[in-house]
């Protein structure tokens, strides 16, 4: 029998290769995703082995609350001399590596937009990692070098002129040395080295360094030396081998971009559950084509068992071979998928790419496991049909029986996936559960909803077909009579189109929703005329651009806002902590609950402005007191002295002064500076001006209206949605895969019936048609259904986000447009099965069994 | 209609089978027709290529004065849909559609609108008044292949083709598909071609040709079914 499932799979060449095709996709995209974010991780790995070779030991403060910025706290130059002197030291040097920007001659920024560029110090050798492939070293003020990657891309050479802004205005150098680090393409990361004292200089940390590296003499391990040098620091700061930081970063990455394979995982699971809908039709309406043959072999003597065991090794082989196909075809994915993130400007380093055995294993297991299931309920309904029956039954409708108890299993499990995304949206679980919880729910939810489809099918097909049947009234009409023909097959089909769909949607109504509460809370907390922001959007910019901005004629007032992140003591919660300057009431309007803008005005070191939801979840009101817990290890108490709301983002938990901020939380950096232009100033010139000043020393920063601001935010908005939609596109891909091979199938059970129409006159054009338009209905039945989910989805996840000034909004000629596109993909979809049937020899045909 | 040295060969070198070595004949208007012949004899070959659904290897068919021969797949197609009818042995009617919808279905194909009259005339002759809407599922044999003769007498075309109509059907049913077709012919002075194996069939039939390995044998008026029987024994 074994070699009975071989035999047929290879009778039926092309159908188990639309099959294995929809495993290939479904298995490819996962394998992708783990191909791509292993090699991503692989690579910096070697980065930080790479950066750290030749360093024993690494002193740097402990930092107890991570930042969003990336920052890390600074340790006071003052320890460099004793770690010098601890015995079996043979160097040591303080160091810098800070975030900054580099600009060309032309003001024009080096590097990729959201890639990190930071920069460095040199460092004594035996501790430096840089090696220089052009030029030398910096030897003094005024020299700087640059990787190699953003040399070439920039179209730089030594001795052009840099600048380079770290915490002070720009400043000019010249380009003395190309650098390289170890083999890994540091993916869009830039690196300046400058000397230490320059470095320091830069990024205003005089007296400070980042991190002390020490190289131990020979015959000292560094484990050894990491104890000695141990023993000598405070408590605030830590001394680590080499290894052990760069394990340390390593893992800090790990943690920081974990969300990003849990995405792509994600989209792989979407992939492989359209690719699972395929499957499963293709399976059943390929066995239900042979239960005669069944017959055939069951009145030989074959049993049950083994007409189900030539089934299943079937699928087995299908699920095996697409596995593997797919793991190779993930390689292209990952590729795909680094272009994908560097179009939307986010370089990530790579090396060679990464294949784990658990990619492998899981893929396999993963991808068999999808087909065996698909594949195993047509296997068991086929064997369950009496051996003389089968010999003559033609196709069996379901019978009533299996009818209700789809439709029980329907509403049960649409019930059940219900609950499930309803406590994950409204109960008590947090995080990762609520996450899962709902996800789970949404699929079971998709899932009786495809179960419960035949009985729309009717309906749906008929609406759909409506404007077809007025349009080719007989095409049309035997269009959407054909799709309604076996409900359970079209629904089905069109299910796998319906998930991409409904996702699509979900994705589309969030993004509108996204950009109105955007542009919503823009217009109203921002009441100045213009904002300065770094251009990324989320880095903060130096202190001297407000300081800069306030010197230019036509400015009446700039009010600056800072950010950190900070710790609840008592608590797990990590709050963003923001400080205000005391002007800001008038061009940053707060929705006061308790006090108001001569609170912010009045506010002291030892008080704080609660937003409204954090104080009741921690039962804080006016008056009581909290501590929190900075970066470096302070503590600092505050009073409750008012309570504020925001829709805006920026704005975190509590507000204290900039002065807490600075001496506590170490941030001495503007988030964003709000500006009002004096009246009877041009804001546009005064913008104008604003832009020229920036440009000249501040150029990370831009200067934006409301107006652009609001556009910002929406082609961020935009940018995100973008990649969703690119990575949904897989699974949309294979569920016209699924309309496509369904259509044939269905076309090569009707053989006959088509040779009639065209001996009585149809031509090869009508039939095309009407394959096309059966194709289309099929689409638009699952776009139906799939728009509908998707705005059931929306609705029930914009809820708990309403608080948060989340409003739903629907962009209706956007849904409109997805129904027309998913009409396109139908006529996609039938370009194949149309051609094949208007091709088919009339003769042939009417001869056909 | 005719048909002059019509021969047809499958496949190529010693595998060769010549289905019709040289079949010359004509189909006269308002005539019903039989083709009979054992199998191979080349009796469906030769109508296949008489309904333009197939291409003679050599010889001509011409039909009010067309090449049918040489005609390409859309000039084909529009001859089939105006001046051909067909009767399957497997009815062939569309499942999705009423019994009405599939009398009506070449006319739809064409976009063409039905003479009430006509149509309501053959409803009434093919005794299916009170089955219009019925689907083919909801029809005994008989009943169906009655719709589908009734769909190949709408159009009023040239030729009616019936490829072994009552193949499918028992004797009653039978009986009453070859009185319509008869009566077509009789009333509406349709010309009909039917291949068929049925002795009592052909003796339908205003003619009966007989083919045997490709060629005419006999070409006769067909008599009884009796007689059907005995010429038949003469041909095997």
């Amino acid at each position: 029998m074994t070699s009975l499932a071989l035999k047929s799979l290879w009778a039926r060449k092309v159908r188990a290769l639309t099959t294995t095709f929809a495993v290939v996709i479904g298995v490819a995209f996962m394998a992708g995703s783990y191909v791509f974010t292993d090699t991503i991780f692989a690579a910096f790995d070697e980065i930080f082995n790479e950066s750290l070779k030749g360093t024993s030991v690494v002193v740097s403060s402990e930092n107890l609350v991570k930042q969003q910025s990336g920052e890390v706290p600074t340790i006071s130059a003052s320890l460099l001399p004793r770690i010098e002197r601890t015995p079996g030291v043979r160097v040591a040097s303080g160091a810098v590596f800070t975030p900054g920007g580099f600009f060309d001659e032309e003001g024009d920024a080096i590097g990729a937009k959201f890639s990190p560029k930071f920069i460095s110090s040199t460092l004594p050798e035996g501790l430096e990692s840089l090696t220089y492939v052009d030029g030398h070293l910096p030897r003094g003020p005024g020299e700087a070098s640059l990787d190699e990657a953003a040399v070439d891309e920039a179209g730089l050479g030594i001795g052009d002129t840099i600048s380079i802004v770290g915490r002070i205005p720009a400043q000019k150098l010249e380009l003395v040395g190309i650098t390289r680090l170890g083999n890994a393409s540091i993916g869009g990361a830039s690196i300046a080295q400058v000397t230490l004292p320059e470095a320091q200089r830069l990024t205003d940390k005089r007296g400070e360094f980042d991190q002390i590296s020490v190289a131990a003499e020979d015959g000292v391990t560094p484990l050894v030396l990491k104890e000695r040098i141990a023993k000598e620091m405070p408590a605030s700061v830590r001394v680590e081998t080499g290894e052990e930081n760069a394990e340390r970063s390593s893992s800090e990455i790990r943690d920081n971009l974990g969300f990003l394979t849990t995405i792509l995982l994600v989209f792989a699971f979407v992939a492989l559950f359209v690719g699972a809908f395929l499957i499963f039709n293709t399976f059943s309406i390929t066995v239900a084509q042979r239960i005669a043959e069944f017959g055939m072999l069951r009145t030989l003597g074959a049993s049950r068992g083994q007409i189900l065991r030539s089934v299943i090794g079937e699928s087995f082989v299908i699920g095996l071979l697409g596995s593997l196909l797919g793991i190779a075809f993930g390689f292209l994915i990952a590729v795909v998928l680094k272009a994908l993130f560097e179009a939307v400007g986010a370089n990530l380093p790579t090396t060679g790419l990464i294949l784990k055995s658990r990619t492998v294993i899981v893929s396999v297991a993963v991808g068999l496991g999808v087909t065996l299931v698909s594949s195993l309920i047509p296997a068991l309904r086929s064997t369950r049909i009496p051996p003389i029956a089968a010999l003559h039954a033609a196709l069996m409708p379901p019978s009533r029986r299996r009818r209700v108890i789809n439709a029980v299993a329907a509403v049960l499990l649409g019930v059940v996936g219900l609950a499930m995304l309803l406590i994950g949206l409204f109960g008590s679980a947090s995080g990762d559960a609520a996450a899962g919880l709902m996800g789970a729910g949404a699929v079971l939810f998709v899932l009786a909803v495809s179960l419960f489809s035949p009985v729309l099918v009717r309906p749906l097909a008929a609406l759909a077909g409506w404007p077809l049947e007025r349009m080719r009234r007989l095409t049309g009409r035997l269009a959407r009579e054909n799709a309604q023909r076996n409900p359970g097959r079209t629904a089905i089909t069109a299910a796998a189109l319906m998930i991409g769909l409904a996702l699509v949607a979900f994705v589309t109504i969030f993004a509108a929703g996204a950009r109105d509460s955007i542009a919503s809370a823009v217009d109203d907390t921002f009441q100045g005329d213009l904002v300065v922001q770094n251009s990324d959007g989320f880095s903060p910019i130096p202190p001297g651009a407000a300081d800069a901005a306030r010197k230019l004629p036509g400015v009446e007032l700039v009010a600056t806002m800072r950010a950190a992140e900070a710790k609840l003591v008592g608590s797990g919660e990590k709050p963003r902590i923001n400080g205000i300057s005391g002007d800001a009431g008038d061009v940053f309007k707060l929705e006061w609950k308790q006090g108001g803008p001569a609170t912010l005005q009045d506010l002291k070191d030892d008080q704080a402005i609660l937003k409204e939801s954090f104080a009741d979840s921690h039962d804080l009101e006016v008056g009581d007191s909290f501590q929190l817990l900075s970066q470096s290890g302070n503590e600092p108490s505050f009073e409750v002295v008012g309570t504020y709301d925001t829709q805006v983002g920026l704005i975190g938990g509590a507000i204290v002064t900039q002065d807490v901020l600075a001496r506590d939380f170490g941030q001495t950096q503007d988030t964003i500076d709000f500006i009002r232009t004096a009246d009877g100033a041009d804001p546009d010139e005064v913008q104008q001006r604003l832009e020229g000043a920036m440009e000249a020393s501040f150029p990370t920063a831009e200067v934006v209206n409301q107006q652009e601001l609001k556009q910002n935010q929406e082609a961020q908005v935009n940018q995100l949605l973008a990649l969703i939609y690119a990575l949904l596109a897989l699974a949309i891909v294979i569920s016209i895969f699924g309309i496509a091979n369904t259509l044939a199938l269905s076309i090569h059970e009707r053989t006959r019936e088509l040779g009639m129409l065209r001996a009585i006159g149809m031509s090869r054009r009508q039939v095309r048609t009407m394959i096309r338009y059966e194709a289309v209905i099929t689409a638009l039945i699952g776009a139906i259904l799939g728009m509908v989910l998707g705005i059931i989805f929306a609705v029930l996840i914009a809820q708990p986000l309403k608080d948060e000034g989340f409003t739903l909004s629907f962009p209706v000629g956007q849904l409109i447009l997805l129904l027309i596109l998913a009409g396109i993909l139908g006529v996609i979809a039938a370009i194949a099965p149309a051609r094949r049937a208007s091709r088919l020899d009339v003769l042939q045909s009417l001869q056909y069994e | 209609m005719v048909a002059t040295d019509l021969t047809r060969r499958y496949g190529e070198g010693d595998a060769a089978v010549d289905a019709l070595a040289g079949v010359s004949t004509g189909f006269d208007r308002g005539r019903f027709t039989a083709i009979m012949g054992p199998s191979g004899s080349g009796k469906s070959t030769l109508m296949h290529i008489l309904a333009g659904l197939d291409k003679p290897t050599t010889g001509t068919v011409e039909l009010d004065g067309i090449e049918i021969t040489g005609l390409d797949d859309g000039e084909l197609t529009e001859l089939r849909r105006d001046k051909l009818g067909f009767v399957f042995q497997f009815f062939n009617l569309l499942p999705v559609l009423t019994a009405e919808e599939n009398m009506l279905l070449p006319l739809s194909i064409a976009g063409r609108k039905p003479d009430p009259e006509w149509l309501e005339r053959l409803v009434e002759t093919v005794g299916l008044a009170d089955r219009r809407t019925h689907r083919p599922s909801e029809l005994s044999g008989g009943q169906q292949q009655r719709v589908a003769v009734a769909r190949a007498l709408l159009s009023k075309p040239a030729v009616v083709f019936a490829d072994e109509p009552t193949g499918n059907l028992d004797s009653k049913a039978s009986e009453d598909v070859l009185q319509l077709l008869r009566q077509a012919v009789d009333e509406f002075g349709q010309t009909v071609v039917m291949v068929t194996h049925d002795p009592a069939a052909a003796a339908h039939a205003d003619r009966l040709i007989t083919l045997r390995d490709g060629k005419l044998v006999h070409d006769a008026a067909p008599g009884s079914a009796d007689d059907v029987i005995e010429l038949m024994k003469t041909i095997d």
